[in-house]
């Protein structure tokens, strides 16, 4: 059985009087410390389906398995427990709390987990340790989203979501993050699942998976990742 | 036209979008304008009351009176002043009225055509033996509707006749007085010196020669408003017409009095004169009367004696003449006695005579018998004889004897008329003696009668002069009455006639005596009801200026935030509706429509609600104070517009503040997303010891706390408002209840007061003191004098009590005097008086001033001032017997008692107060306990001020939290929703959010402990009364109610933030481009 596994999962929004399919049966599964990309066009569901595999959200039915937990039936306060220790998120726009530090930042994920990482350490695995207690205003976005970074590996989780995390950088700074998120992957062995509508840089991933109209249209195993460093778009 | 109407349909479902920032805006000004036009109103409402009530009620506008009454000719002159429309002259007295036990004063109204007094129950008194009363009066003196009650008019000095031609009357109708709005009855100077109540009479049933003043309504009256300026000086300017005439008239009517007096006097003097005439001649009548009785009496004296002298004479003769008759008697019959003896001697000789004649009688008798027998024996022998011869013989023989007896009879008749012959002589010789003997019987018998008949009329004689002279002795003591009668008439006379010329004395005095009339010219201000009610009416007014601030600042800081907060999230639909190119006028007009929306809707309700709620409650609170018959709440436009404009300005004015701010942006600018709001380090990070021992969150909540400005300033304020409005409630209520304590258990400590009669005598009043002191449960009884007066300083002047101890030491047992600021017990001497502090403080003297203190017979004396008091009710004046004696020059007696009993319950002092009221020497006895009952009874209606301060608090607190709330989570999704992401549990996030509100929340609630105890102290200022002293103490247990109240409101909110927390959609709000 699969680290991560996504079974026939539904999920249906009501707007007034229109019911919308954001998901409609999707179906995949990813495995202990791959390091997956998810592609496809906008509205095709992936944002979706991170935030179900987040706890961000609920299904309308189906499974999503994590870790051997369905995921999919926790309650609101076993979603939160689960958010807080087994999820790191990542946001296109770093969503950094604006009158906290760098540091700060991390420090606000890692006091409420049990065994976090020092937020030391994990700043200077970001390589900001010298601007860790600058504000996120006095930061460049290359440098909030690695601190956006830094906050959800510090937390120390099993799964590592990245929702569009370079859409708000500029190309040399992307791929900067890229590497990062590659580097986390590979060195702590973490999950890590990263939405992106740019396809070029699926080849960085083990896996591959293109959504397309509310559904994981084909997923696909990399059995030779490339270094993001090598990846040119 | 269609823009603008695609505007209005996006401003309308903006409001339906957003209607919880909708609401609140409303809210704030419907609290705003409700709070500022109920409470402004209020005292316009007041106003419009007692205006309306005084004119209904015809009540005057100028009252003239005049220390000699008003006549009929001053009326005249008075109406002929410019601007009088009416004179009414009218009268009024001060009466005492005995009811069971005790004895009340009461003034006494004529009913009238001016001061037309309401009717409440019954009906208006028709004739002169009725009266109306007011309610009190039925529920003091427990009498009823039908019940009587006998009046004692005031005596007026020099005054003849009653007052009132009726003075027992019956109660016919209960009513309310316009001219007594107030508790104040005013002063007099009967009994304890205070008016209890007042009764209205029949105008009829008045009996004087004067008005005693005249009432002064105006033309066009109806145009100007009570208590207005307007008002003000159209009476001022009349009255300054009638000040021109009032010399006149004072002087008129003076002249009038000493005329009447002079003439009266002359008609007097000569009625005296021809009464000390009569007098004089009807006592020498009298002495002449007595004369002549003496005179009468010694004629009769001498004619008594004249006759018991005459009487003596004749029955000294009478008796002679008895006497002499007696002797001829006497003699009379001597002689008759010898003649009696020769008599006898006579008949003897007669009878010798008679005895021969018998023998020789009785001879011839028997030889008569010898010849009869011889002639039986020849008539024997004739018979037997047969021969003739023999017959013859014998015949012849019988012849020879009878002639024989024939010559014998002739003898024997001789003799017999011999001795018939003597028998006669002796008889006859008998009969004249025995005839003689009978005239000297009858002549004896004579003498007798006759001296008989003498006494009795000696007897009858001497008793008739004796009768005589009883009688004269009877006269002769009326007389001597009579003279002593006639001495004392003359006695009499004569003090009478010196009394008189005395009488005739003194009014040739008085009137010389009689002082210049002296005309008050008064207004409605010199009303005390009517004076305090527009004093309130003004203190309501300041406070309305207060409240409404606080509201009115909360309602513009509330209405930016949200607007800047709209106007922050609608920025990009700015920028856009900019790049299609819509003018800056009509972007903001949507915003201008929507805070103007709110702001109308919720002002238009706020005063529909805050005119009829605030007046009324406030009134509520006054009624206890003022009787009025109704209460007029009317919809106040001018109050209406300002509030609505005021709240307009704040709210829209904020708007417009944030919304220009962004119209001038660039559309590109605009659509951009705004730069957050950068972080940034506070000062107490620079404090390394501290800072680094705070946990994350709390430096999290230290940063925030600092970053957002506005809701820091916002919430301090607002809960601060929140704390303080319900600290200065509560501590209202501490002021207020503690006067009561603080006067009756503290300063005046004794439990009765004990008014003596004014007529007793020293020794009475001793005795009965002494007496009192013995009794049982009496613990201290403390002699004092009091009387009201009035205390003054340039213009100012209140009325007082003028204490003045029998011993300055004792005093201390029923009265604490003591400083007001150290608290130092004062000791009176004679360097002048002490005066208690709100007294002070009204009339603006200071230790060493020199006050003038009036008294109620109006002696005017400039006293210095040697200490303030503590005092918490009227106003008090305290002087030592000696200075008062020394000032006044009038000597000391003790006229009121205040007693200490052994902490005896109220029924047993009611026992005791009923035992003393039935003694002579008690004119009344006022419980304390009774006192304080009364007054807390009025004073519990301020506890409604503090309910409507705690509601309005609340609201206020609850409307500014609820707001914050709304703002800080809106403001703040994104964070909110990241830490949501992050894991924190619901309980963490609201704690992450919640503890900075808390720790605004206990800021604003200490500034607002600081700000309420201020804000107590000057609401404390404009609702003080003029004879109440709030102490200005808030006590802990209020901070503490003050602190909850507000946590709990503050809890309350937190609760809904809390569910609002709860709900934030993460996945939305993180999605947004930020």
């Amino acid at each position: 059985m699969a680290y991560i596994e996504f079974k026939n999962v539904c999920k249906e929004y009501k707007m007034g009087e229109i019911i919308i399919k954001a998901l409609d049966n999707t179906n995949f599964s990813i495995e202990k410390g791959e390091l997956v990309v998810v592609v496809g066009p906008s509205g095709a569901g992936k944002t979706t389906a991170l935030n179900i595999l987040g706890g961000m959200d609920t299904v309308t039915s189906g499974d999503v398995i994590v870790d051997g937990k369905n995921v999919a039936k926790l309650k609101n306060k076993q979603l939160i427990k689960y958010r807080r220790e087994d999820i790191g998120f990542v946001f296109q726009f770093y969503n950094l709390v604006q009158n906290l530090t760098a540091i700060e930042n991390v420090e606000l994920a890692t006091q409420i987990c049990k065994d976090s990482l020092s937020p030391d350490e994990v700043m200077e695995k970001v390589g900001l340790a010298d601007r860790k207690k600058n504000f996120p205003s006095q930061l460049s976005g290359g440098e909030q989203q690695r601190v956006a970074i830094a906050r959800a590996i510090a937390k120390n989780p099993k799964l590592l979501l990245c929702d569009e995390p370079t859409g708000a950088l500029d190309y040399k700074t992307g791929k900067q993050i890229l590497k990062l998120l590659q580097d986390t992957a590979r060195k702590e062995n973490m999950t890590v699942i990263i939405i992106t509508h740019n396809a070029a840089i699926a080849p960085m991933a083990d896996k591959i998976i293109r959504f397309k109209n509310g559904t994981a249209e084909s997923i696909e195993s990399n059995q030779n990742p490339i270094p993001v460093e090598n990846i040119e778009w | 036209m269609k823009i603008k109407k695609a505007l209005l349909k996006d401003t309308f479902k903006e409001i339906k979008k957003s209607y919880k920032r909708f609401i609140s805006i409303l809210l704030m000004a419907l609290l705003g304008v409700g709070f500022f036009a109920g409470l402004r109103a209020t005292s316009p409402d007041m106003v419009d009351s007692i205006d309306i009530y005084y004119k209904n009620h015809n009540v005057y506008d100028i009252e003239v009176m005049s220390t000699l009454g008003v006549t009929d000719s001053d009326i005249e002159a008075l109406s002929n002043i410019e601007n009088v429309e009416n004179v009414y002259g009218t009268y009024s007295r001060d009466g005492v009225i005995k009811t069971n036990d005790k004895e009340i004063v009461s003034k006494i109204l004529c009913v009238d055509d001016v001061n037309i007094p309401v009717l409440v129950e019954g009906s208006m008194p028709e004739n002169i033996d009725e009266c109306v009363v007011e309610e009190s009066f039925l529920v003091g003196t427990d009498k009823k509707i039908g019940d009587s009650i006998e009046i004692e008019p005031e005596k007026i000095d020099g005054e003849e006749s009653e007052y009132l031609k009726n003075k027992t009357l019956k109660i016919v109708g209960v009513v309310e007085s316009p001219l007594y709005i107030s508790r104040e009855r005013g002063s007099t100077k009967l009994g304890t010196g205070v008016i209890n109540y007042y009764i209205y009479v029949n105008k009829e049933n008045i009996n004087s020669e004067v008005y005693t003043e005249a009432y002064i309504t105006l033309e066009n009256r109806d145009k100007y408003q009570t208590g207005s300026s307007k008002y003000e000086d159209y009476v001022e300017e009349t009255k300054d017409k009638i000040e021109e005439i009032k010399e006149e008239r004072e002087n008129a009517r003076y002249q009038e009095l000493i005329d009447e007096a002079n003439a009266e006097i002359a008609k007097a003097e000569e009625e005296f004169n021809t009464e000390k005439q009569n007098g004089e001649t009807q006592l020498q009548d009298a002495e002449n009367e007595i004369n002549e009785g003496k005179a009468q009496i010694e004629a009769g004296e001498a004619e008594i004696n004249s006759k018991e002298r005459t009487a003596n004479q004749q029955f000294e003769n009478a008796e002679a003449q008895i006497e002499s008759a007696k002797l001829e008697v006497a003699q009379n019959a001597l002689r008759l006695n010898n003649e009696k003896i020769e008599a006898e001697k006579g008949f003897e000789q007669a009878e010798s005579q008679k005895a021969g004649l018998q023998s020789t009688l009785e001879n011839i008798n028997n030889a008569i018998k010898i010849t009869d027998n011889s002639i039986a024996e020849k008539q024997a022998k004739l018979e037997t004889a047969e021969t003739e011869e023999e017959i013859a013989a014998i015949n012849q023989e019988i012849a020879e004897l009878q002639a024989k007896r024939q010559v014998y009879e002739t003898n024997k008749q001789s003799i017999e008329a011999g001795i018939t012959q003597i028998d006669n002589e002796i008889a006859n010789g008998r009969q004249e003696l025995q005839n003689a003997e009978a005239q000297i019987d009858s002549a004896r018998n004579q003498i007798q009668s006759q001296e008989s008949t003498l006494k009795q009329t000696k007897n009858r004689t001497y008793s008739q002069i004796a009768s005589a002279r009883q009688e004269l002795e009877a006269s002769k003591q009326e007389i001597e009455n009579a003279e002593t009668e006639l001495e004392t008439a003359r006695a009499e006379f004569n003090s009478k006639i010196e009394e008189a010329e005395g009488k005739l004395i003194d009014a040739r005095e008085k009137v010389s005596e009689i002082e210049k009339a002296k005309w008050y010219i008064l207004d409605r201000q010199q009303n005390a009801g009517y004076s305090s009610y527009i004093q309130d009416t003004q203190s309501i007014e300041n406070l309305s200026v207060v409240f409404p601030i606080v509201f009115f600042a909360i309602a513009a800081l509330v209405s930016l935030t949200s607007m800047t907060r709209m106007v922050e999230e609608e920025r990009q639909e700015i920028g856009t509706l900019k790049a299609l190119g819509y003018n800056k006028f009509h972007i903001m007009l949507k915003y201008l429509i929507y805070s103007s929306l709110a702001c109308i809707i919720g002002g238009i309700i706020g005063m529909n609600i805050g005119f009829q709620l605030l007046p009324r409650i406030i009134w509520d609170m006054y009624s206890m104070m003022y009787t009025l018959p109704e209460f007029i709440i009317s919809f106040n436009h001018k109050y209406s517009s300002i509030g609505l404009g005021l709240i307009y300005v704040c709210i829209v004015g904020a708007t417009l503040y944030t919304i220009l701010k962004e119209v001038k942006e660039t559309p590109a600018t605009l659509l951009r997303p705004k730069a957050p709001k950068y972080g940034k380090r506070v000062l107490l990070e620079r404090v390394g010891f501290i800072w680094k021992r705070l946990k994350f969150s709390h430096k999290v909540t230290v940063r925030n706390i600092f970053r957002y400005k506005k809701r820091f300033l916002m919430t301090i304020i607002g809960i601060m408002g929140c704390t303080s409005l319900i600290l200065a409630g509560f501590g209202l209520k501490d002021s207020i209840s503690s006067i009561l304590p603080n006067q009756y258990e503290d300063i005046c400590h004794y439990d009765m007061l004990v008014s003596l009669k004014t007529a007793l005598t020293q020794e009475q009043r001793n005795t009965y003191i002494e007496n009192l002191k013995q009794k049982e449960n009496i613990q201290e009884v403390v002699e004092t004098y009091m009387e009201s007066g009035t205390a003054g300083k340039g213009d100012n002047s209140e009325t007082v009590q003028i204490v003045v101890p029998n011993d300055n030491q004792e005093i201390d047992k029923a009265i604490k005097i003591r400083d007001v600021k150290t608290k130092e017990p004062f000791t009176l001497a004679e360097e002048g008086i002490i005066i208690t502090d709100k007294l002070a403080e009204l009339i603006d003297a200071k230790v060493g001033d020199t006050i003038t203190v009036t008294t109620a017979d109006d002696i005017e004396k400039e006293i210095k001032v040697a200490g303030i008091a503590e005092n918490y009710i009227s106003h008090y004046v305290y002087m030592s017997k000696e200075l008062y004696q020394q000032v006044f020059g009038e000597s000391y007696s003790t006229n009121v008692l205040l007693v200490q009993d052994n902490n005896l319950n109220e029924e047993q002092e009611k026992t005791i107060m009923q035992e003393m009221v039935a003694q002579n020497e008690v004119l009344t006895v006022t419980l304390t306990t009774t006192t304080m009952k009364s007054l807390d009874d009025a004073m519990s209606s301020l506890n409604y001020v503090v309910i409507v301060l705690i509601v309005s608090a609340g609201l206020l607190a609850f409307v500014v939290l609820y707001n914050l709330s709304n703002i800080n989570i809106g403001e703040r999704i994104r964070e909110l929703a990241t830490i949501k992401v992050l894991g924190f549990y619901d309980r963490e996030v609201y704690d992450y959010v919640t503890r900075e509100t808390i720790i605004l929340t206990i800021i604003g609630i200490l500034l607002g402990l600081v700000v309420g105890y201020f804000l107590n102290f000057y609401i404390l200022g404009t609702c003080e009364i003029n004879i109440l002293r709030f102490e200005k103490v808030i006590h802990p247990i209020s901070y503490l109610y003050a602190t909850a109240i507000t946590l709990i409101f503050s809890i309350i909110v937190n609760i809904v933030t809390y569910f609002a927390l709860k709900k934030i959609d993460m996945i939305g709000s993180l999605k947004s481009v930020e």
